[in-house]
């Protein structure tokens, strides 16, 4: 019996020991994926915060056949933040930007920062979905694997529609230029 | 493949403009993940909602596991609830066959116990049809040989039989010492004579040894086959008492109403006979009549044999003795594992309908399910339409 208890609590502290693992290698990067998918960096901190603790209370719950613990977790976050969206039925304008993406800084040139101000520009043109994925893949950093796993599609896919929006944005890009 | 150039500055650039979180936001979620991320503003959550979500964060295994245990729980309540209540209908049964006159079937009540438990309510229904019979003791009797005797019964319990024609039958088994077996045997046609009865059949087999037995076959009039029954288990000791009963009310209703049938039939033919010029004409009426009346003449003696059969129960009386002469009443291994036997198939029973029952509410229950989760996923990417 107190094995049992001893063995359940040995699993226990290593289901926190890797929630915690998970929590330092994904938190900026959950952030940046939702602020980049709700544009309004206040709505991503609170969703950013609800999804973390979902994960955390669903932790003896995640099943590594099913995927790697990061396309897990951004499963969870999406949620929320699809929830959220969903809430508020709004798109907002990015209001949040703490770096702001256009303003020139000692290190940046000044063509660099206008092509940013065009990046930023085709970034607010994309649809929903699309900005997601770059969300997911240039924000987040999540593989095309990971990505199929968190939006529920297949690897290729995945990787055929980020190719597109990639396309789409490098063709706004030129063009605007 | 090489990426193009400007593909990979082009991730240089979004990835310069990935989002970063407040210093403050950050150190904020830090120590609450730290901390274990506690509930803002403690815990007020519904005890069904808590007892949920525990539930949900049990081991995968653990779920169906605790599924299966509340089921086999039920399963167990269940059988025990149904177990209960035969064993309860039997009592009720028992105690009406013991205020019977003398209580001889008392001794046999352990034997009856075994035979009977399963059949809770013929036994109750027998044991009130007996009371109906006692009820009636005194009084005028119930048969009176001319028609179905359970039509006349009275008593309070008159209701139950009033207007029905049932068929009933009775096996008794008693249990004396050899020598008395001949004694015993005297009293069995006594009390046939008292209680208007006819012996169909009977042997005798008399003396000191081991194997002394008698055997009647009797018809009773049904109206006192309760009072009858009683006055036999009297005699001896009740070994076993089986009583059954089937309904004919629809069999001789039918039968009756053929009859009437017939009746206006052979009647209409008269008349045709008497309005008959031609000899063919005559010949072929005649002929049907004779038909008619033959077929009136089967039914009226399917309706009495069906009649007498209600009027006069068939009852069996076996006297035995031996061995097992003094151990009647007695709740051995044999009793033990009859009734185990019973519990058992009491058991598989309700696990079968509770199965019939619960295998389409689950089917549903995960077809709704799953279409929760269908739709909440529709909702959820309509967030990004």
């Amino acid at each position: 019996m107190s094995q049992a208890i001893a063995t359940r609590a040995e699993a226990g502290n290593e289901a926190r020991s890797s929630f915690d693992e998970l929590y330092r290698q994904s938190r900026d990067d959950v952030y940046a994926y939702v602020a980049g998918l709700l544009r309004d960096a206040s709505a991503a901190e609170e969703v950013t915060a609800i999804a973390f603790e979902r994960a955390y209370r669903k932790r003896d719950r995640f099943d590594a056949r099913r995927g790697s613990p990061r396309a897990w977790l951004f499963g969870i976050a999406r949620n929320a933040a699809l929830d959220e969206l969903r809430q508020r039925r709004r798109q907002a304008a990015l209001t949040a930007d703490p770096t702001d993406p256009a303003a020139p800084s000692a290190t940046d040139g000044v063509e660099r920062s206008e092509r940013r101000l065009l990046l930023t520009a085709a970034l607010e043109r994309l649809e929903a979905r699309e900005r997601e994925l770059v969300a997911l893949r240039f924000f987040a950093g999540l593989s095309n694997a990971e990505i199929a796993r968190v939006l529920g599609i297949s690897e290729s896919n995945a990787g055929t529609k980020l190719h597109r929006v990639v396309t789409k944005l490098r063709e706004a890009c030129h063009g605007a230029a | 493949m090489e990426p193009r150039r400007e593909d990979t500055d082009l991730a240089t650039e979004l990835r310069a403009l990935r989002p970063k979180p407040r210093p403050g936001f950050a150190a904020e979620l830090d120590a609450r993940a730290a901390a274990g991320f506690p509930r803002e503003g403690g815990d007020d959550r519904s005890p069904l909602r808590r007892a949920a979500e525990k539930l949900s964060r049990a081991p995968r295994w653990r779920v169906p596991a605790l599924a299966g245990a509340v089921a086999v729980a039920a399963i167990a309540v269940v059988t025990a609830v149904v177990a209960i209540s035969e064993d309860d209908a039997f009592d009720r049964g028992a105690q009406q066959l013991a205020a019977q006159p003398q209580g001889q079937a008392a001794p046999g009540a352990g034997r009856l116990r075994g035979a009977f438990a399963p059949l809770g309510r013929e036994v109750e229904r027998a044991a009130v049809e007996s009371a109906a019979s006692a009820n009636s003791k005194g009084a005028a009797p119930a048969y009176d040989g001319a028609g179905p005797s359970l039509r006349s019964s009275s008593g309070p319990n008159a209701f139950l039989t009033s207007q029905r024609d049932v068929e009933r039958s009775a096996q008794l088994v008693l249990a004396t010492e050899p020598s008395e077996v001949r004694a015993a045997a005297a009293r069995v046609f006594e009390t046939v004579h008292r209680f208007d009865g006819i012996v169909l059949r009977s042997s005798i087999s008399a003396g000191d040894d081991a194997e002394a037995s008698a055997v009647f076959d009797l018809l009773i009039p049904s109206g006192r086959l309760g009072d009858a029954l009683a006055g036999f288990s009297e005699i001896a000791a009740v070994r076993s008492r089986r009583e059954s009963s089937g309904d004919v009310t629809g069999r001789t209703t039918g039968l009756e109403e053929r009859l009437r049938d017939s009746r206006a039939r052979i009647e209409s033919l008269l008349t045709e006979l008497a309005a008959a010029g031609a000899e063919a004409e005559r010949s072929a009426v005649e002929r049907q009549l004779r038909f008619e009346r033959a077929r009136l003449a089967a039914l009226r003696s399917s309706l009495q044999g069906l009649e007498r059969r209600v009027n006069l129960s068939r009852v069996s009386v076996r006297i035995q003795s031996g061995a097992e002469t003094g151990s009647e009443g007695a709740w051995g291994v044999s009793e033990a594992v009859d009734d185990a036997g019973r519990i058992l198939a009491i058991a598989a029973g309700v696990t079968l309908i509770g199965l019939a029952v619960l295998a389409p509410l689950a089917l549903l229950a995960a077809l709704a399910w799953l279409g929760a989760r269908a739709w909440a996923r529709r909702r959820r990417e309509s967030a990004l339409g």
